[in-house]
């Protein structure tokens, strides 16, 4: 629980059970509006649920033990009290449930819409840095573990100790030095359980490690499947699968004494309690010598307490025995609201628009890096608006970096990028939005249609889908799918190789209409008849704004009007294809690589 | 559920003698504070003299019988979930094997992520009624004793602790019909959003760049609205089903009290007895529970049952023969009259394809053209629907696929697939696997560094701050996509196979990187037999020969020249950029 949540996110790691509860009064305040109505209703329910003891002792003392009452009118006088109580305390109990299961749900939905619109606002460097599965995870499973706690028993906790607290008063009532031995073993009982819960607790981590370290295993056996069987290392992996599913098996085996001694416990303080109650009441009651008190108590009052006892160690139990769900639910609540309040985008009122028309950028003396040492050293980047660069290199140059730090996805940890003349930094979201956009290597789809994801990028009602398609050459492609536009994707698009994904988001970027276009490496996938078709259309929709293409193939390099030549995280080489290709340098050899490539054989 | 027990044979017997005596443990409770009742509380508290003996023998009564019953509660939970625990090892052990037996044709028809979750959620549901099978069946029996117990007693408690028994059974299976429905509905909601807020957070930078957040905010705070709205419908119902549950027993002792007043007046009972049976109701919303419970999991166990099932009796397993192939040196490899079909789809049709042995041959084709399906057949990573595929040696005559051994196609075939897959160890773990395939040894450390060289791997390792030992993370994540590759292509070299495939195996290396990789490959000329797939122009230098396929038939085969010359759509997927370079 002392873990840190990712750079970005509020840390409420180390903060006050207070100030995470008046988060949660800030954040979802229905869940604390009309907190004194729950309480009363809460006082009914639990009240109603100890009549019944009451109810034997009266009938017992005035009416059955007693030879001059009559016993039938007494009795169904206490019988009839009764059953108003515990109808009562049924119609209270209901109202409870549904009112707390309403407000709860509805905090929980809330925090879940506000924690996805909060990722979204997200400076994308934070939105770049961390883990989908973790943002994820805080509005799914985390929430989740909050509905399952109130599912499982967290609705009546209120009503429980309600009903603990009653018992222990009432008990006191009849007597207090009876009492005594009760609650020192209900004290003994709680701390007890308390650690032997703190020891299940342990152990079911230790199973859920086992558990994730299962589906890791059995995920890879899974997805390797096809590697496994062309490298005939069956053998391995059926050894590690088993290791996995005997660990898991072995983890689950040791949780079993500390959790069915902590339910014995309670049956052990019960008959303990009972027989103190017997032994102790009716002695006193009857022929208490020396020191012992006298305490005077009839047989319906001991045989009410002999049910009393039960009365209040059920709840005792089932709270102790909810703990570590309760903490589930908190550290769940907790880390949801770790997303939900961190900190906003990084500008609030200084926000600048970038300046209409093709974006020029700039960069001035920027180094940056992933945490560890700069992986681009001392940039220094004048690309004027409408200019279109080709920035060239090979893997680990630096490119990507680069196309990172000028679409805000990283942020220089030396010197300043500058779009449009404004600081990247303090550019609005709303226009980075909408005037900046990359398409990266691995473009991402949504799980619907290739025209759902296309029209997607439309800035308003006028667009048209055939002349996008049409003016990208994607026809023939299209002609060749089974439902055309039609097609669904598939989750994350899989159903497309990624060529093809890269043609979707290239179609989709071309309605955004961005002035300032980042295409990073997003041609690799398709074959190279359709990248030359690409590179040309590609050539229309870069006309009127600012392009920067990254790429490893040089007919990229040969379209455009400047190339930026990256080595080592430097740039070592700038200006026209046709002078770098004659200069001897990193260009010129790329370039003859390259022109080896392509000619081959002929 | 009973072969369960019958596996684990001796923890299930214990489960059930304890889960019965426990039972019955719970009449005897009753029946010991009723005793004391009559024989001890009443008589003292109405100043009458009690026996020192009569003292002891409540003490002990209530003592003795807690006793057995914290005893055989424990007992009862190490037995069960014993026997729960190991039936589940069983039976995940048994699906996981049956997934890395299962053909790849039907792995493709499943998501890996529903196999996932039938090996890990379905078997834990199939097993989990087995933790409260023998507390149920205790309860049943003490549930039985109790009842006759009460009605020998008196008809009208007897009829008092019938109706509260079968009202609760009642309105336990009337909730769980209730709720089930409702519980799959939240569980679908569950899952609706957990797709929907994931798809949102990994696509953040398309959300972002085409300014979809406040349609992705709606699109979400449905989902978490359709999500609360199906949790607070269980919520509805278990609000009203659970208080009445538990003050159902009240009632049933209110009535009791109001029969046995005229049963004591009468002189027909005791007071300790109508104790006893107040007692007795207060504790029977225990077991009902429990059996009510046990009978809610049926359903969802079922459910899991029938998917381990499914898995567990799905044939599409590879089958091997017994040949074995002989001596050393590259392969010969006949393609003869293969179709391949999927469904209704003509995937290849009548294909002839011959590898020589040691001869070099480029596969080229456009997307969709049947390449990787070429790729499958060679590999026998599928069988043709129709024909046959012959792997033979330089002398000896080539063997149906379907007759090989189980270890032969890996052992001899080698194949570098389009997705560069890694394990999640180290670098070493997976470069080595588990040693030489066909020697039965450990590589040499000079082995190692050959594969890695001829790979253009060795700058990758030598990039790396701890080298071999790097751990690659899950699918080799922690590298890129290059890096991954070039791992890939020296492992498949490692293994020193007589017939090397690569599917598409160098799109992510740069020109330099990659002409290297492929003047290596071209060194194994003579030595291995080589496929190289993929309509790249420096791949097809490599080759002595080039096969042109087309929405699955070969339409031309021959020397690059050969096919430039004769083919013009060899020369359009192939010089795209050579021509376009003509033109800039």
């Amino acid at each position: 629980m002392s873990e840190h949540p990712p750079p970005g996110l509020a840390d409420l790691g180390r903060s006050s059970a207070r100030d995470v509860l008046a988060r949660v009064r800030q954040t979802s305040p229905s869940i604390v509006t009309g907190l004194w109505l729950t309480v009363i209703l809460a006082a009914v329910a639990g009240a109603g649920r100890i009549v019944t003891p009451l109810t034997v002792q009266q009938a017992l003392d005035h009416g059955l033990l007693d030879t001059d009452a009559d016993a039938s009118s007494v009795v169904a006088h206490a019988v009839a009290v009764g059953a108003g109580a515990t109808l009562a305390a049924l119609v209270a109990s209901w109202w409870l449930n549904r009112r707390v299961y309403r407000r709860l749900e509805q905090a929980l939905a809330e925090l879940r819409t506000a924690g996805v619109a909060r990722v979204h606002r997200m400076a994308p460097e934070t939105a770049a840095t961390t883990r989908s599965a973790d943002l994820v995870t805080r509005l799914t499973s985390d929430v989740d573990a909050v509905t399952t706690f109130a599912q499982n028993g967290g609705v009546v906790l209120l009503v429980n100790v309600m009903q603990m607290i009653i018992a222990g008063v009432i008990i006191t009532a009849y007597s207090w030095q009876l009492a005594l031995p009760v609650l020192a073993l209900a004290v003994a009982l709680t701390v007890a359980m308390t650690r032997i819960q703190s020891v299940v607790a342990t152990r079911y981590l230790a199973v859920r490690e086992s558990v994730s370290e299962l589906q890791t295993t059995v995920g890879e056996a899974v997805a390797g499947i096809a590697v496994v069987r062309s490298t005939g290392t069956r053998a391995r992996m059926a050894a590690d699968l088993d290791a996995a599913v005997d660990r898991t098996a072995a983890a689950q085996r040791r949780t079993l004494v500390p959790l069915h001694v902590n339910t014995a416990l309670g049956e052990i303080a019960i008959s303990l309690m009972t027989v103190a109650v017997v032994v102790l009441g009716v002695r006193w009651s009857s022929g208490a010598s020396g020191w012992e008190p006298s305490l005077g108590l009839t047989a319906g009052e001991v045989v009410s307490m002999l049910l009393l006892v039960t009365f209040f160690v059920r709840p005792l139990q089932s709270l102790v025995q909810m703990l570590g769900e309760a903490q589930n639910a908190v550290a769940g609540w907790r880390r949801a609201l770790e997303l939900v309040t961190a900190p906003g985008g990084t500008v609030g009122g200084e926000a600048h628009d970038l300046p209409s028309g093709p974006i020029s950028v700039r960069l001035l003396d920027v180094s940056a890096g992933y945490g560890g040492p700069p992986v681009v050293h001392r940039l220094e980047v004048a690309i004027d608006s409408g200019e279109h660069i080709a920035v060239i290199g090979e893997t680990g140059s630096g490119k990507s970096t680069f196309a990172k730090l000028v679409t805000r996805q990283i942020a220089p940890s030396r010197g300043v990028v500058l779009l449009g003349g404004v600081p990247i930094g303090d550019v609005s979201d709303r226009s980075l939005q909408r005037r900046v956009a990359i398409v990266p290597q691995d473009p991402f789809l949504f799980n619907v249609t290739i025209a759902e994801n296309i029209v997607m990028g439309a800035r308003s009602g006028s667009w048209d889908l055939d002349a996008i398609v049409e003016s990208l050459g994607l026809g023939p492609w299209l002609d060749g799918l089974p439902d055309g536009l039609s097609t669904r994707v598939g989750v994350r698009g899989a159903r497309l190789s990624a060529g093809e994904r890269q043609l979707v988001a290239l179609a989709r970027t071309a309605l955004v209409d961005p002035d300032l276009l980042v295409l990073d490496e997003a041609t690799s996938g398709v074959d190279p008849a359709t990248d030359v078709r690409l590179q040309r259309a590609l050539s229309s929709l870069t006309a009127g704004r600012t392009t920067i293409s990254i790429a490893h193939r040089m007919a990229t390099a040969q379209g455009a009007d400047r190339v930026l030549v990256f080595d080592g995280g430097r740039i070592v080489q700038d200006g026209a294809h046709d002078d770098l290709v004659t200069q001897p340098g990193v260009y010129a050899r790329l370039h003859d690589a390259w022109t080896e490539h392509i000619t081959a054989g002929a | 559920m009973l072969d369960g027990s019958l596996a684990h044979p001796r923890p299930a017997a214990l489960a059930t003698v304890v889960g019965v005596v426990n039972g019955l443990t719970m009449v005897l409770s009753a029946w010991a504070i009723g005793w004391t009742t009559d024989h001890l509380v009443i008589p003292a508290l109405a100043g009458r003299e009690v026996s020192r003996a009569t003292w002891w023998v409540a003490v002990g009564a209530i003592l003795g019988v807690s006793t057995v019953r914290w005893t055989t509660i424990v007992l009862r939970g190490i037995a069960s979930g014993r026997v729960q625990h190991a039936a589940q090892a069983r039976t995940r052990r048994a699906v996981v094997r049956h997934y890395l037996d299962l053909d790849l044709g039907w792995h493709r028809r499943h998501s890996p992520g529903r196999l996932l979750s039938t090996a890990v959620s379905d078997v834990d549901a199939v097993w989990l009624p087995t933790a409260f099978l023998y507390f149920a069946l205790g309860m049943v029996v003490m549930l039985v004793v109790a009842m006759v117990q009460l009605m020998t007693r008196d008809a009208a408690l007897g009829a008092v602790g019938l109706t509260l028994v079968t009202s609760v059974l009642a309105l336990n299976l009337l909730y769980q019909r209730a709720l089930t429905p409702r519980a799959q509905a939240a569980q679908a909601a569950r899952g609706d959003l957990g797709a929907a807020a994931l798809e949102s957070i990994d696509g953040g930078q398309v959300v972002r760049t085409l300014g979809l957040v406040d349609h992705e905010e709606r699109r979400i705070g449905d989902a978490a609205g359709r999500l609360r709205a199906a949790n607070v419908r269980m919520g509805d119902v278990s609000s009203l089903f659970d208080p009445m549950l538990e003050l159902l027993p009240t009632g049933a002792i209110l009535a009791v009290l109001a029969v046995g007043a005229g049963r004591v007046e009468s002189g027909a009972l005791t007071v300790g007895v109508v104790v006893e049976v107040v007692y007795l109701l207060l504790t029977v919303s225990i077991p009902l529970n429990v059996i009510s419970r046990f009978l809610g999991m049926l359903p969802m166990s079922a459910a899991g049952g029938s998917r381990v099932a499914a898995v567990l009796e799905s044939d599409n397993v590879t089958r091997f023969g017994a040949r074995r192939l002989a001596d050393e040196g590259p392969l010969d490899v006949r393609v003869v009259h293969a179709q391949v079909t999927r469904g209704s789809r003509v995937l290849l049709d009548d294909i002839d394809l011959h590898l020589a042995p040691g001869e070099i041959v480029a596969l080229v084709g456009a997307t969709g053209a049947g390449k990787s399906t070429v790729v499958d057949l060679v590999t026998r990573q599928i069988d043709p629907t129709s024909g046959v595929v012959r792997i033979g040696t330089p002398t000896t005559d080539g063997v149906d696929a379907v007759e090989l051994a189980a270890d032969q196609v890996a052992s001899h075939i080698g194949l570098v697939a389009q997705d560069s897959w890694l394990f999640a160890g180290s670098l070493l773990d997976n470069l080595v696997l588990d040693g030489h395939p066909r020697e039965a040894r450990s590589y040499r450390d000079d082995e190692v560094e050959a594969a890695l060289v001829a790979a253009r791997a060795d700058e990758v390792v030598r990039a790396l701050p701890d080298g071999l030992d790097t751990i690659v993370g899950e699918r080799g994540g922690r590298l890129s996509g290059g890096q991954r590759q070039r791992i890939c292509l020296a492992r498949t070299l490692l293994r020193g196979p007589r017939l090397l495939v690569l599917d598409d195996a160098t799109s992510a290396l740069d020109p330099a990187v990659e002409r290297d990789v492929l003047d290596a490959i071209a060194d194994l000329r003579g030595r291995t037999t080589v496929l190289v797939v993929g309509g790249r122009p420096s791949s097809v230098a490599i080759a002595d020969r080039v096969v042109l396929l087309d929405r699955g038939r070969i339409v031309s085969s021959g020397t690059h020249a050969e096919l430039m010359a004769a083919e013009p759509a060899y020369g359009r997927v192939l010089d795209a950029y050579g021509s376009a370079q003509h033109r800039v």
